[in-house]
This record gives C-alpha cells, structure tokens and sequence, in this order.
C-alpha cells in the first residue's frame, strides 16, 4: 500500500548572515495509513522543521517528500495550498484561530474556502462539534474559550475537509496537564477510527499512546 | 462571513478605526465637495441660461451679453430681420439702462429693462398682469424694487430717464403704473429691477440710445439645433456677435477656469489622503495579525481569498467613511455655496455646486478604485508571508 | 479700468475699451484704403501687441461697434497695466487712446464713463460726496475708498471661500495626523509589551514613545513644509505664465507656516502622547496577546 508520506533524504539548510544553519539533515521517513507517529528530540533538533517540510509548508534544500504518491517538490503555490486545503489537517501549539470567529465560524472557514456548500457545512460543522465536545460552545468567539476549548476547535477545523492526515506540532504544549490528557484522548479516537498522525511533542505519554515514535537529534533521526 | 469577518476585525480596534472613518469621511467631503465645484457653476448657468426657454443670445460684436456697456444698432430692423430668419421661432430685444426714481430730495437709482412682452427671457412675472407690447405707462417690479420703493401693483411712480449733467435736467420723466411683480431671472440679489416695453427704455436712455438695444435673445424651432441655427446666423450677422447656450457657458468656463483646477487639486488631494488613511491602517492590521494569517496559510486558504480578504476591509473602511463623508459634504458644500454666490453681480439663481450624475457616479468609482488601491499594497504582502517563518517567527 | 487713476489728473479712460474692435493695419492694408481722416495716436497693452506682433511706429486701423468706418492709428507707445486681479480671468486686451479720439471712435461725443476729482486740503470725501449727490443728479458720486472696497468684493469672497477651505484642510489633516500617529504608536505594542516585560517603567516607555511621536512629527512637518514652498513656487510659475502677469497668486507667508508648522507639531504630539497613554495604561500581557 502506497504511504501518505514519503520522504527521502531531505535536507534544510536556513542560510543566515553569517552561518548556514542546517536544520534536518538527510532525513528519510514513510508514514503508513493509518499509521500514528510520534516525532520527539531535543529543542532545536529539527522537529518543526521537519513537520513544515512534510506539511508543505515550505521547500526542503534536499531530497524530495511525497504526500499520497504526489512529490511536494513539483506543485505550485497554489496547488500546494490545494492540498493542505483537502488532504492535510493543520495543528498549532497556539491554536491559531481566527479570534473575531466563533467555534463553529472557524471550522466552517476551511469548508468556505473550498466551497462546500452552506448547508452541508453546517451539518458536518455540528458534526465536528459533536465530536469534539464542543457543541455547547459553537456560538462563542475564540477568544472566549479557554485553551483546551480552543485546541479541541482548532482539531476540528484541522478534520473539517477530512484530511488524509493530521499533522499537529507540539498540540499540549500550552495545556495543563489535565486539559492535555484530554487532546490526547481525542487523538486516541482518531488514530482508532483511522486517521493518520504525525504529532511533534516533549509530551512523553503522547509519545507513548504512538504506534512509532522517531527521535531527532541535530536534525538526523537517531536510532 | 467575508463582510462580517472585515466588520469584526475592524471592531478589534475601535478607537482607530473611529478615527480613520472620521479621516475617509472628511476626505470624502471634501472630494464631493470638489466634484461639485467642478463644473457645478457651469451645470448652474447652463441651466439658468435656458431657463426660459431662450437659446441664442445675440449682442454686439465681440462682447458677451450684459457684459459691457454696448448696444445694438438699428435694433428695430434687426429685430424684425431675425425673426425672420428659418430656424428661429422668436426673437426678443432687450434694452439695460439706468433710471431714478424721484421721490422727495432723493434719486433712487433702478436698473431698467426695455423688453419687447410679446418675445422676452429675462423676468417670470409673479402677480398682476404683464405689459403690453406697445405700452409705455407700465412698469413690472422685480422684488427688491418694489421693498425698496414701497410701491405694489396699482402704484404710480416718476421714472427719470437718462439724466443729462449739462442742462442739469432729466431727459425724460414718465409716470408710469405698476402692473405686476415680476421675478428677474439674471439678477443680482437684491439688484433693484424693473422692466419696461423697448420703447419706453430706449426714450428714458436718451438720444443716444433711439433704436438701439443691449441683446436679443432667441428661440430656436422645435426642430432646429441651436448650434447650427447660430452658426447659419453668425455667417449672415457678422457684424454682431452669436452665441448659444453653449457659447456663452464656455465662455464662463474659461473665466472661472480657478475653480476648476482647484477642485482638481483638492479632490486629487483627498483621494492621496484616503489611499495613506486606508493603506497605514491595513498596514497595521496585516502587521498584527500577520501569525493569523500564516496559520489561515497553513490550513489551505488560498492567496486569492487572503488578498480579497484584506482588500475587502479596505473597502469597508473606504465606504462606510465614505458614506458619512456624503452627509458631510453636502453640508460642507452648502456653507461653501453660501460663500461663493455672494460675489457681487452674480446672478442670485446661480449655485456653485450641483449635482451630475455622471460626475458623482465617476468619484464614487474613483473613491471605491482608491480603496481598493490602498489595500492592495499590505493585501499582497499579507498573501505572500512565508508561512513556515511567519508561524515560526509569531510564536513567543 | 475699475482702478481709479491716481490725482491729480482730471482723467477719465476708456468707455468699454473691451468693446473696441482692433484689427491690425497689415491685414488690411490692401482691403482698405486709409481713411481720410488724421492718424490717431495709439498706446497697447504689451500682451496684445505681443499676440498682434505690434511695435511701437506700427500702424493700425481701429473701429467699434458704434462707429461708421475705421480710422488709423499710430502706435505711440506699448504698456503694462497695472496687474489686476479682477480682470485676471479676462483674455480681452486693452488700449489706450486720447479720451477725444475715442469719443469719436465710438460716437459718444462729450461723454465720458467716470470723472476723478482731487479735493482741497482738509475737505471729507464723505461729505463732499454726499453733498455733490443731494445738490445734483444725473451722476454717483462715490469717494474712492468706496469703490476700492466695492471692487475687491470679489476677492474678499475669494478669500472667505479659501479661508473656508483651510479650515476644512486644517480639520481633516488634523484627523488625518491624528489617526497616522495613533496606528504609528500602536505598531509599537510588540515592543512596548517586551520593554514592560523586562521591568522598563512605565514612565520610560512613554517618554520613549512620545520622543518618537515628536521626532516623526517634526521630520513629518519638515517635509510638509518643503512640498508646501515647492508647490507655491509651482502655483505662482504657472498662473503667472497662464496669465501673463506678475500678480502673486499662492503667498506663503512666515505665518503661515509658522501656524502649519506648530500645529502639525503639537498635533503629533498631543496625538502620540494619547496613543502613548493608552498603551502604557494597558498591561503588557495583554498588549502581547492583542499584537499576536
Ligand atoms: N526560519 C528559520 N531561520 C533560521 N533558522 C531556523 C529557522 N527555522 C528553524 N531554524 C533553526 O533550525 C533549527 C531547528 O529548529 P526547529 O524549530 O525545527 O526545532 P524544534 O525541534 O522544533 O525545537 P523546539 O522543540 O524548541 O520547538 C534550530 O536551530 C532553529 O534555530
Ligand atoms: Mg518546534
């Protein structure tokens, strides 16, 4: 079976003023359906970077990443944007919901963008509500809720256009830990019902719910 | 949710956008203002030169009507000669001279118009009965006269004509009835008028003004166009001048070209001033909320719909300011009119802002093309953020 | 011609020069034989003879809509009126004849528009005046400060209608600085926030802003004040060639700029000090989590 990501040998360089500083170095990874993947190491060792990179969100120096057999290297802007629009799911440690738009505006937002009509949008809106327990705040701005609220909504606007996978960066950094253990259980539910994850944590009981867990040091995967 | 969203983010701020509202407001006004100014007096004579009816204008050679103190020759026989001519389906004389009105010690001084009743354009009569073509007892006051002189319809009056300083004598005295009020179209505010038949105006001028007249003026055929009957006339009249309606209008143009390139510049100027108002405070905003923007980036929204989205504001920005700055404007405008139609001679009826269609229609494009303008700037530089530095970079 | 000429001359020019028709004598040479009549001495104003090609020994044939034929004159001499604001808009041309000859021309014998009078020592233009109107008729008589004041109306209307705009320009520019310096403090919520976070006072911070705010403001007004010299420059280069005069058409007085300079100073000021305020006033948490 075809893997959601295959990277091979990628490698990031940030060119600075005075040093190249070389973020992820020669870095080969599959990710299977379904698979559920944890990316842990030390600060600095690459970790977001790589998650960028698999995310398109930016070009690798080397090497080349496929998401669902298509290479990253050869799409546009705009067919980029495309596809983390349809295939990818974004998750923030800080969130990153649009402050001025309620719980449910801001899972809509992405179904907007890629015209769903209106009435479908609600239908599945409430059904991401739904699933993430937050239907009794759907009409409560962001900033009105506290931030396990807001990364339960940012997780369902990230499923809104069910993704292939969900690719979320350090997602409990800014929860306590009951709040965290919360993300976690809604992570464990998805991985259940068959979304692929790739999670970037220091949380070492979310690298433990992993089925694989790869450890970066100096932008390489250690062992 | 795009309309409402540009509504919330603009709320995020309130106390700046107030001020930048207020700032597109004025600016507004000031536009609309200009665009009134800008041609309004000519739309205003234009309309006043029409306004009874009366096309051409014929009066002596090199000068525009009124404009000097020369008359016409052999008014009677050109007259006639005129009326004559195809294309023109009436033709009116008109004599302006100075008249006094004796009573007790005093000279009161009133401007005279010899009309011929049966053909004139120069008065709308208001009360009482219009004068007979060839009468020479009557008189028509216009308003200020008549509050100047106390008199209303039925009163007699001495006319003193045309006053000669070396017998120390009036020329001509006539007593005259008044027979109506009248309202004298091309009048000064409070110029004090008065309207007689040709004749009588042209023997209260004195010997020197027998058979003369200051203009005519003359109605084309309902068929014929103005233009080309005045260019036939002024072929066979060459001693005279001919103007149309739209002669006359450019030739105001050209004497109040000021106000028209001052409305340039100042319309110019406010269109500058919005594009900075507008364009600073989206700057702002997209500088503020640029991680936003990277993370919207991040989850597949398109550059397009980011670049609509900030444009969107400027738009909203631009039009709500701009509909305050109408309200504005129009009252900016009236104070401003008030100012302007107090040059002296100039006829009460005119205004200096009036409304075109076309022209209102064209600023407000213009007004909605700068908005869009000033966002487009802070709009394509929130579009092209680098998303994975932007996030990087917002994170504390 | 509204300017009353300077006594102590008995002068009175021109009936509706405007109404004399000039036509030069080359043109017609071969038209029209001269007429019998003496050669009448002219003067023109310089931009006619410039537009005419006219020089002083020329002659010319002038006629007028009252008159029968046309008559020669000599050029005697070429002038520059005394410029005049309102006759500024007027393309027509002047010249200038002895009173006599223009008279004939226009066949207006013994007939003159206005006459200039120099009192004796000590007399009252107003009384005088007053009483020359009740003793006679057939003339106005006016002392001539009133007519002065009478002909200037137009441009005292001018200038109330420009005062107007400037009050309008000084409103809006006031919004506009006011609303330029309050975003231009507010783009500094990031650092504010960080300077309050490393336990800077909050005094600090806003005398550090307010410094700011003067120093834009200042540079800001410079600025403005060099493209108002230059613009005024412009104004005057180009009405002045558009109206062949050398009337001052955009004055930028000391005061003037003064006032725009203090105002727009001040402005900034008093602007960057409420924007500063604000932002002091808020606590540096929450400015950080309102910049993100
Ligand atoms: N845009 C950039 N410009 C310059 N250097 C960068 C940039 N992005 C990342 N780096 C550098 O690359 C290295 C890897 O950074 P990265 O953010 O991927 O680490 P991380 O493993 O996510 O660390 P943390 O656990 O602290 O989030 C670091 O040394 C960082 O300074
Ligand atoms: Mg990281």
């Amino acid at each position: 079976m075809m893997p959601v990501i295959l990277a091979r040998n990628v490698d990031k360089q940030y060119r600075l003023a005075k040093q190249d500083i070389h973020a992820v170095r020669g870095v080969s990874l599959s990710v299977a359906t379904g698979e559920y993947l944890a990316v842990v190491g030390p600060s600095g060792s690459g970790k977001s970077t790589l998650l960028t990179l698999l995310g398109g969100l930016d070009q690798p120096s080397a090497g080349s990443i496929a998401l669902l057999g298509q290479e990253l290297g050869g799409l546009s802007d705009r067919a980029l944007t495309r596809l983390r629009l349809e295939r990818v799911g974004f998750v923030f440690q800080r969130f990153h919901l649009l402050p001025v738009l309620t719980a449910s505006e801001n899972i809509e937002l992405p179904m907007a963008e890629r015209r769903v009509p209106r009435a479908e949008r609600r239908v599945r809106t409430r059904e991401l509500l739904d699933y993430v327990a937050m239907s009794h705040r759907a009409d409560h701005r962001a900033t009105q809720l506290s931030g396990g609220e807001m990364q339960r909504v940012a997780i369902a606007r990230a499923l809104a256009n069910q993704p292939a996978i969900l690719l979320a960066d350090e997602p409990t950094g800014e929860l306590d830990a009951a709040t965290g253990r919360e993300i976690l259980a809604l992570f464990r539910r998805l991985h259940g019902d068959g979304l692929t994850l790739v999670v970037v944590t220091h949380d070492d009981r979310l690298a433990a719910d992993a089925q694989r867990v790869i450890h970066m040091l100096d932008g390489r995967i250690a062992g | 949710m795009s309309w409402r969203r540009a509504v919330r983010d603009l709320l995020r701020h309130r106390v700046r956008t107030a001020l930048s509202l207020l700032g597109v407001a004025i600016a507004t006004a000031l536009l609309l203002d200009m665009v009134l100014l800008s041609g309004g007096i000519e739309r205003s004579f234009g309309r006043l030169l029409v306004s009874r009816g009366y096309q051409l204008r014929v009066s002596p050679r090199g000068t525009l009507p009124f404009d000097t103190d020369a008359t016409l020759d052999s008014a009677g026989q050109l007259l006639a000669a005129l009326r004559a001519e195809p294309g023109v389906a009436r033709a009116g004389a008109v004599l302006g001279t100075t008249a006094f009105v004796r009573r007790r010690q005093a000279l009161t001084p009133l401007v005279v118009y010899g009309v011929t009743p049966e053909a004139q354009g120069i008065y709308q009569l208001d009360r009482g009965r219009d004068l007979a073509p060839t009468d020479t007892t009557s008189v028509l006051l216009g308003t200020p006269s008549a509050r100047r002189l106390g008199l209303g319809i039925g009163d007699t009056l001495r006319l003193v004509g045309r006053l000669d300083p070396r017998v120390a004598a009036a020329a001509v005295t006539r007593l005259v009835t008044v027979r109506g009020l009248a309202r004298f179209v091309y009048d000064a505010k409070d110029q004090p008028s008065v309207a007689v038949t040709l004749r009588l105006a042209q023997r209260l001028a004195g010997p020197a003004a027998v058979n003369r007249a200051s203009l005519f003026m003359m109605q084309t055929t309902s068929g014929a166009r103005a233009d080309s009957v005045a260019a036939q006339l002024r072929r066979k009249y060459p001693a005279v001048s001919i103007n149309s309606v739209a002669d006359m209008v450019a030739q105001f143009r050209l004497r109040l070209s000021y106000f028209r390139q001052l409305s340039l510049i100042l319309g110019s100027i406010s269109l500058v001033v919005t594009v900075l108002l507008v364009g600073t405070l989206l700057s702002i905003a997209v500088n503020e909320r640029i991680g936003e923007i990277a993370a919207l980036r991040a989850i597949g929204i398109a550059r397009s719909s980011i670049l609509r989205q900030v444009v969107l504001e400027g738009l909203l920005l631009t039009v709500t300011g701009g509909t305050l700055g109408v309200g504005l404007g129009i009252g900016t405008a009236r104070w401003l009119d008030a100012i302007l139609t107090s040059f002296p001679g100039l006829p009460a009826a005119i205004s200096f802002f009036v409304p075109d269609a076309r022209q209102l229609s064209t600023a407000a494009i213009t007004l909605l093309i700068t908005g869009v303008l000033a966002g487009l700037l802070p709009a394509s530089r929130a579009a092209s953020t680098p998303i994975a530095a932007t996030l990087r970079n917002d994170a504390p | 011609m509204k300017r009353t000429v300077k006594p102590p001359f008995l002068v009175a020019i021109g009936i509706t020069l405007s109404a004399t028709c000039l036509v030069p004598a080359r043109a017609f040479a071969q038209l029209r034989p001269p007429a019998p009549d003496s050669t009448i001495g002219i003067a023109v104003q310089r931009r006619f003879a410039e537009a005419a090609r006219l020089r002083v020994g020329d002659t010319v044939q002038v006629s007028s809509a009252e008159a029968a034929g046309w008559r020669m004159a000599l050029i005697v001499a070429v002038y520059e009126p005394l410029p005049d604001p309102s006759s500024i808009m007027r393309r027509d041309y002047q010249v200038r004849l002895h009173l006599s000859d223009l008279a004939t021309l226009v066949r207006q014998p013994d007939r003159v528009d206005r006459i200039g009078i120099v009192l004796r020592p000590g007399i009252d233009p107003d009384t005088a005046a007053t009483r020359l109107n009740r003793t006679a008729f057939g003339y106005d008589v006016s002392p001539s400060r009133a007519i002065a004041s009478q002909s200037s109306m137009t441009f005292v209307v001018v200038s109330r209608f420009h005062r107007a705009i400037a009050v309008i320009s000084v409103l809006a520019s006031t919004v506009f600085l006011l609303c330029l310096m309050l975003l231009k403090v507010e783009e500094r919520r990031r650092d504010v926030a960080m300077l309050r976070f490393t336990g800077i006072s909050r005094r600090t911070v806003f005398i550090a802003l307010v410094f700011e705010a003067a120093i834009i403001a200042l540079a800001g007004s410079m600025i403005g004040a060099g493209i108002a010299v230059a613009a005024s420059a412009a104004v005057n280069a180009y009405y002045q060639r558009a109206f062949e005069t050398s009337l001052i058409f955009s004055q930028l007085t000391s005061t003037t700029m003064l006032f725009a300079l203090a105002l727009s100073v001040l402005l900034g000021l008093a602007a960057g000090a409420l924007a500063a305020w604000r932002m002091v006033r808020t606590a540096p948490v929450e400015l950080w989590s309102r910049a993100a």
